[in-house]
């Protein structure tokens, strides 16, 4: 490998790694605030990208703009599926076998109606930017990627800001923490689970409707990402936006990386891979790695 | 039906004579009428029907031990009946007796359990969760490019004797039955006292003295090798299979959708829903291919917002309202005769 092919690797993988981010910080919210695995994320993720290729090829909508729409459909979308299925869950400081053979029959229905109207094709959106490419020097990157990218990490400082300074953002974390001191300083338990899965719900959608412009997609779509999602989140831990983008670039590295060794049509294998070692070696992800040498030192 | 159904899934010691009898009687009845019922002489499709239902309910008696008993949820459980068709095949291939494939397979698929077990169950969380479902499509990509298995194009196996149905069934019959009596001795014994605590509450579980790490990994491997047999057998009447099929995210949806139809963490439960999904399932994808999915998703979610018991919580519910009518108050709790003394209390979801 030369370094040409090094250097283009990594920006590669670093492009990959904020569209990743963003795929995973609606499922990491969720998790950390209800203690649920939204296994129905991956079928966000698949409505995202057919609610971004409807806009595209009905009204010509770009599907940037699509994905920025998506925000605020899907928000009003997860809040309507808290509302009918998830606030009848019994709560639970692990996840219970209720929520997880819920969701799982919500993402199954979710795929089926994606069949029911797009078929089973792989479908693209092809745009005329879908093929150029930026150069800078001897790094070119596709213009689409690099698009995705400043979007994605747009949204995330956003979510972070709303994280750190607004008084959602704190009664989230204030969940995440401790879920019983939290109610007794006086945090709206319902009222922050709801809005939350409707915050996890929209950036499943927008990056969706990104991941899109990248990727083909059927109603299978999704499948594949959930895992990952999951090996960002255990990289990165539930505390930070911070370290679910942490997360995400090391699992980038490693997924782009490996295409030099192994054949591209081993992924869903590397995730998997990536998964069991990370929980042999680091069962508290990266930041748990860095409180032991903390300590040794 | 219902009636003995609900009588043998209760009643865990110190039953009375009538339901004792009824708990030993009723499926030695069943057993000797499934065994009897090819004298009659019964068309090939009824034949191959009863087998695959065989075999669909010894998976879900498999999943009900892991998810129902112990309350660990796997959506991986294709990658068993895969590894249980495939080492079946190679081996029928390499000269072997089928039985012994059989065995094989199961072995196999035992050892895979490790593989996703191993890291997960150590850690609380829903590590185990998400590992299954990754691991189903890490294991398919990998067979898909597998040279020796024939990759994704698929496997064959050429038996060099005539097609005999009976056999298949006998061999089907033979699974499930193995599967029955080891999760009512499993349900019966210390062991699975174990697991059911380490599902209501696994701190607790090691408070007394159970090994919960070990435990899981036990129950899963003991699950696995049953799917893994269940593989063999289907892989072996059906002669041709490939990835997308037998290690498809499909099959281990199946799996995981009986035991939750019928009842999940009893016995007769994951019977009832293996026979029902085995009975139906062919005739439902074929006449509604379009919204199969739906209409399973739709049934999960039914289930677990209105009867997490499933069918025998339906049929339960339906006793106590017949029961309500003619008994004195201060009778038995029917909930502790369905679920033994723990009662529906220890059947938290």
């Amino acid at each position: 490998m030369s370094l040409v092919q090094g250097l283009n690797l990594l920006v590669a993988s670093l492009l990959l790694a904020g569209i990743y981010a963003a795929m995973a910080v609606g499922m990491t919210v969720i998790y950390g605030v209800m203690k649920i695995v939204n296994l129905a994320h991956a079928g966000f993720l698949m409505m995202g990208a057919y609610f971004a290729y409807e806009l595209f090829e009905r009204f010509h909508i770009d599907p940037i703009l699509g994905a920025v729409l998506a925000l605020p459909a899907f928000f009003l979308m997860g809040i309507a599926v808290h509302w009918l299925l998830i606030r009848w869950l019994p709560k639970s400081d692990t996840p219970t076998l209720a929520s997880l053979l819920l969701m799982f029959g919500f993402w199954l229905v979710l795929q089926n109606i994606g069949y029911i109207f797009w078929g089973n094709d792989d479908l693209a959106i092809n745009t005329p930017r879908t093929l150029r490419a930026v150069s800078m020097g001897p790094i070119s990157v596709p213009e689409v990627s690099l698009i995705v990218f400043i979007a994605a990490v747009i949204c995330l400082l956003v979510l972070q800001l709303l994280f750190e300074r607004s008084w959602f953002g704190r009664s989230m974390r204030a969940l995440i923490q401790n879920p019983y001191a939290a109610q007794i300083v006086g945090v709206d338990d319902q009222r922050t689970s709801r809005l939350t899965f409707g915050l996890g719900t929209a950036f499943a959608g927008f990056a969706g409707a990104l991941l899109a412009m990248i990727y083909p997609f059927s109603p299978e779509f999704g499948r594949n990402f959930l895992l990952r999602a999951f090996v960002i989140i255990v990289l990165g831990g539930l505390e930070s936006i911070t370290g679910v983008a942490l997360g995400a670039l090391v699992l980038a590295l490693v997924e782009t990386f490996s295409i030099v060794v192994v054949p591209a049509s081993y992924q869903p294998a590397i995730s998997y891979a990536v998964l069991v070692l990370v929980l042999l070696i680091m069962p508290k992800g990266i930041a748990g790695l860095l409180e032991k040498k903390w300590r040794t030192a | 039906m219902a009636d003995g159904v609900n009588r043998q899934a209760g009643t865990s010691g110190g039953a009375s004579g009538l339901s004792y009898w009824l708990k030993v009687l009723l499926p030695g009845i069943l057993l000797a009428v499934l065994v009897a019922f090819p004298a009659t002489h019964p068309s090939p499709d009824t034949l191959k029907l009863l087998f695959i239902t065989a075999v669909w309910t010894t998976t879900s008696l498999a999943w009900n031990l892991l998810g129902g008993v112990a309350g660990q949820v796997s959506f991986g459980f294709a990658v068993f009946y895969g590894l249980g068709a495939y080492t079946t095949g190679l081996l029928m291939h390499a000269g072997w007796s089928p039985y012994l494939g059989f065995f094989a397979g199961g072995v196999v698929a035992a050892i895979g359990s490790f593989v996703v077990g191993v890291p997960t169950f150590r850690l609380r969380g829903p590590y185990f969760v998400i590992a299954t479902i990754g691991v189903t499509e890490a294991v398919r990509v990998i067979m898909n490019n597998l040279d020796i298995t024939g990759g994704s194009s698929g496997y064959r196996i050429l038996e060099d004797r005539a097609f005999d149905p009976r056999e298949h069934y006998y061999t089907a019959l033979a699974a499930v039955t193995l599967a029955v009596v080891i999760s009512s001795v499993i349900a019966r014994s210390r062991f699975g006292l174990a697991l059911r605590a380490i599902k209501q509450d696994e701190d607790a579980a090691a408070d007394l003295g159970v090994n919960p790490y070990f435990s899981k990994l036990k129950v899963h491997a003991i699950a696995a090798a049953l799917v893994g047999i269940a593989g063999g057998i289907y892989a072996r009447r059906a002669a041709f299979f490939y990835p997308g099929d037998v290690f498809a995210f499909q099959t281990g949806i199946s799996i995981l959708l009986m035991p939750v139809i019928g009842g999940i963490g009893t016995v007769w439960g994951a019977v009832l829903g293996g026979v029902i999904f085995g009975v139906v399932q062919e005739q439902l994808d074929a006449r509604f291919p379009n919204i199969h999915l739906l209409l399973y998703g739709g049934l999960l979610m039914l289930i677990i917002l209105f009867e997490p018991d499933g069918l025998l919580g339906l049929m339960r519910r339906a006793a106590r309202l017949l029961r309500r009518k003619r008994e004195y108050p201060g009778s038995k709790n029917p909930d502790e005769v369905l679920w033994g003394r723990g009662g529906v209390a220890g059947r938290k979801l």
